[in-house]
């Protein structure tokens, strides 16, 4: 069919349909496809870290096995997802629950999400750049294997070597690796999020191959197999049944419990965190509404497969009695477990691969497996982070500066440099001081988050409905009378709230509450309102705008 | 500083490329933003028009240069994609798509037909739901046919001052969709000689000490609201460092007449991806981009005191 387009000559560019340049929007630039999005939603949730997540379930919680929790964390985020959905189609901008909270319930209410989520999620940054400084030594350990190098297996000793630093022991190693971390991830953030999402991709398939190298080891080896290589890892051919002595000695539950698997799902929920986080580039992504959902989608089965997969691979070969074993004693009894194997208790599955690897390739994969998905989801929270400045910073609750875009790489260019310079500022303050205490709900942040999100779909259809309305039938879509983002949102109200109920019910495994913590969660997410007050009344002390108009969404119709 | 009173609230918008959901939000827009006046500041036509094929119970288009087949249920949904990225659409049969095919004049004359047939029903659309209080000006860009000035002032919710100086509270309005040249030589192009012209015997009228809002829908030269890509020849962006170049491209005239004649406030468009406030001199110029490709709508709000000075302003997205 030949092209018969009539087009004139127009300032935006010449129509793509002949294939010519087509210049951009103001602002962000809606560039982010279908694989872009699932790239920033897959490394936002950092795939290989779900090993560190089995290792906290099975520490924490005896007689815990991972399918059912696995399958009710992904249920609460694919019903968020939908959730969400309609949020983004109402609002198609980045910014997330701050965006939807402001325009849907009030801006207060959205500033204190907004502000919560900027601090919080620089925290990560610097949290996601320590993980990676503390899992150097694997890396280097694995290398040193592989290339059958001293020098890098005495460097990941070097690397660790400790010192007192202001309140607490500290690693200076690993701090400056942190450092350097985020500063290369900061770099690498001043290109446009198209490209960012190129590498993320190309990270979050690192790591999936990865877990593809894993699920092989474990599938083509026997339990056996895992028991002798342990016994020769260990120098001690008994190691594996030792390890489970050593738990029954300590009487430690081993085996399956139900009641265990349900108080564990909080750590699956958190596990998946960062599966729906396309919505925060909204007004990045092209067609926002079906390339979410794709993205999320895509994302959700992906993680199913890789990690209840690697999980029943695991259980098949390493052993569910093991696995608890190991993760309690080592920890709770690490005298005692070191004098049975140097197995790192907290590497799981990439611990066994180690144990089980024979040949270098799996070496490489498995130490640098944990850096590439640290660097995936640094570059993804940056982009998320970055996303929500830009948002509270074009509606003036901060300095219009930081909506800065930049002409050549389409980022918000101050933004980035702000939350880079916040997460090497929490690094460094992590690393010197003892704010264990100020970060120790971090859980509870993140649930509180999604909780957030849910509210505002549950009103969505009723205080805009003029944002979802369908043409066709001039109202909102209704099940049995009922609007369906509300149902959505109820739904996934409850899932956040017994998330919510279950991290609060359980502090001594999903963070204590102490005046510091707890006071740390108030003033990250009060400090929203009053900075919207504050600000607000400024203004109008000297302006004759209302800063609220610019968070009035237009009806479409 | 005490609160300072408002006599006028204006809300401009621009270069919508003929987005049906845009001008919907621009009209919404006096409500939710309790403006006093709308002023959508040129570019208002779509960028062309596409015949879909009707044959054998489906539709066909080319779509971005892309085969799109649909059946014929769903065209509604692909006339609506079709819009959504500023493209007119006509449903033709196969003696009819041909004639498109091959006649380049009848093509252009059912484009033409589509735009006024588009900017007919905004502007009935403005008379239905705008408020009575509330004014709405609509000035062309360079991207509009000269066809669309009859129809718009003959609208009579519609008031369309091109080339001419307009009265809205305390302000006068000077409006010109005049452009320097671009690229893709359209009807309203001019050498920047030509344009300083055009610009002053708007200006030029206008009494002496009265309060000027310069609405030229090029924007000045090197002001921060003109930065884009640099194209070659090809009209493919040049790219410099492995970057594509970004250069000011607004227009020299545009810039020396403001600095002559100090309106108060400058309203632009034409560089969607430039959205930006800037003074020169005494004026306060902005050019809020566009998103219209998006289903989102650009905007500032601007007040004026009751002497007609700028008071302050606020970038809207909505």
């Amino acid at each position: 069919m030949a092209d018969s387009t009539m087009s004139r000559g127009t300032s935006a560019g010449r129509p793509a349909s002949q294939g010519l340049f087509t210049r951009q929007s103001s602002g962000l630039v809606r560039e982010l496809g279908i694989p872009a999005a699932t790239g920033i939603a897959l490394a936002s949730v950092a795939v290989v870290n779900t090993f560190i997540n089995f290792y906290g379930g099975l520490l924490n919680f005896s007689q815990v096995d991972m399918v059912l929790p696995l399958l009710l964390g992904a249920a609460i985020w694919f019903v968020a997802m939908f959730a969400y959905r309609y949020l983004l189609q109402a609002i198609p901008r980045a910014g997330g629950e701050y965006i939807y909270l402001s325009r849907i319930i009030h801006p207060a209410i959205g500033t204190m999400v907004g502000i919560a989520c900027a601090v919080g999620f620089s925290y990560t940054l610097a949290a996601n750049a320590n993980f990676a400084a503390n899992y150097v030594p694997l890396a280097l350990n694995s290398l040193g294997l592989a290339f059958n190098s001293s020098a890098l297996t005495s460097a990941a000793g070097n690397i660790t070597s400790t010192t007192q630093c202001i309140q607490v022991t500290c690693a200076p190693g690993l701090v400056i690796f942190a450092v350097a971390f985020l500063v290369i991830v900061g770099l690498g953030s001043i290109f446009s999020l198209r490209r960012i999402a190129q590498v993320i991709l190309g990270l979050v398939i690192f790591q999936v191959l990865a877990f593809v190298i894993l699920g092989f080891l474990f599938a083509t080896h026997s339990h056996q197999d895992f028991v002798n290589a342990l016994g020769s890892f260990s120098g001690k051919g008994s190691a594996y049944q030792d390890v489970i002595n050593l738990a029954h000695k300590d009487n430690i539950a081993l085996g399956v419990s139900l009641g265990a698997s349900i108080f564990v799902v909080p750590f699956m929920v958190l596990n998946y965190n960062g599966v729906l986080y396309s919505y925060y580039v909204g007004g990045e992504l092209k067609r926002p509404g079906s390339t979410y959902i794709w993205a999320s989608l895509i994302s959700i089965a992906l993680l199913i497969v890789v990690w209840v997969g690697v999980w029943l691979l695991m259980v098949n070969t390493i052993g569910l009695d093991f696995m608890q074993a190991q993760a309690q004693v080592g920890t709770n009894d690490a005298a005692n477990y070191g004098a049975i194997t140097s197995l790192q208790a907290n590497a799981g599955g990439l611990g066994y691969g180690l144990v089980l690897s024979g040949d270098p390739i799996t070496k490489i994969f498995i130490g640098l497996a944990v850096p590439a998905a640290e660097l995936a989801v640094d570059l993804a929270f940056v982009a998320v982070v970055t996303r929500v400045i830009f948002a509270l910073a074009f509606d003036r609750i901060l300095p219009i500066g930081l909506a800065k875009i930049s002409e050549r790489s389409q980022s918000p260019i101050n933004a980035v440099l702000v939350a880079v310079a916040i997460g090497i500022v929490f690094t460094i303050g992590g690393s010197i001081l003892n704010i264990a205490a100020i970060s120790a709900n971090l859980a509870l942040f993140f649930a509180l988050v999604l909780l957030s999100g849910s509210v505002a779909a549950i009103f969505l259809p009723f205080r805009r409905p003029d944002l979802i309305k369908n043409p066709a039938t001039n109202d909102v879509d209704r099940v049995g009378g009922i609007p369906t983002a509300a149902i959505w949102g109820v739904i996934s109200t409850l899932g956040a709230l017994f998330t919510v109920g279950v991290i609060i019910s359980k502090p001594n495994v999903f963070g204590a509450f102490s005046y510091v913590s707890v006071g740390s969660l108030i003033v990250i997410f009060f400090s929203g309102p009053i900075i919207y007050f504050i600000v607000r009344q400024r203004r109008l002390q000297s302006s004759s705008i209302d800063m609220g108009l610019a968070m009035r969404e237009l009806p479409p119709e | 500083m005490a609160n300072k009173k408002r006599a006028l609230r204006v809300y401009f918008a621009t270069d919508i490329h003929g987005s049906d959901r845009c001008f919907r939000k621009f009209l919404a827009a006096a409500k939710v933003y309790e403006a006093d006046a709308l002023v959508l500041g040129g570019d208002i036509a779509g960028k062309g028009l596409v015949p879909i094929r009707s044959h054998n119970g489906s539709l066909s288009a080319r779509v971005r240069g892309e085969l799109v087949t649909v059946r014929v249920a769903e065209g509604e949904r692909l006339r609506a994609e079709i819009n959504r990225i500023g493209f007119y659409s006509v449903i033709a049969g196969e003696d009819e798509f041909e004639r498109m095919e091959d006649d380049a004049a009848y093509l252009s004359q059912a484009f033409t037909a589509a735009i006024a047939e588009q900017v007919e029903g905004w502007c009935r659309l403005a008379e239905e739901r705008l408020d009575s209080k509330v004014r709405c000006i609509i000035t062309p860009g360079n991207d509009d046919p000269l066809a669309i000035d009859p129809v718009l002032k003959a609208a009579p919710r519609i008031e369309c001052p091109e080339r001419e100086l307009m009265e809205i509270g305390p302000v006068l309005l000077a409006s010109c969709g005049d452009v320097t040249p671009t690229p893709w030589n359209t009807e309203r192009e001019f050498s920047e000689d030509a344009l300083a012209e055009r610009l002053s015997a708007i200006l030029d009228p206008a009494p002496k000490g009265a309060k000027v809002v310069a609405n030229f829908h090029n924007p000045p030269y090197g002001s921060g609201l003109d930065f884009a890509a640099e194209l070659d020849e090809t009209l493919l962006p040049v790219i410099r460092g492995g970057r594509p170049s970004i250069i000011p491209v607004g227009s020299k005239a545009v810039r020396e007449v403001i600095k002559k004649y100090q309106p108060v406030v400058g309203l632009h468009g034409h560089i969607h991806e430039s959205k930006g406030a800037q003074r020169i001199s005494k004026t306060m110029c902005f050019n809020p981009g566009s998103e219209y490709s998006s289903d989102v709508l650009r905007g500032v709000l601007i007040d004026f005191d009751g002497a007609g000075d700028y008071l302050d302003f606020l970038f809207t997205a909505g």
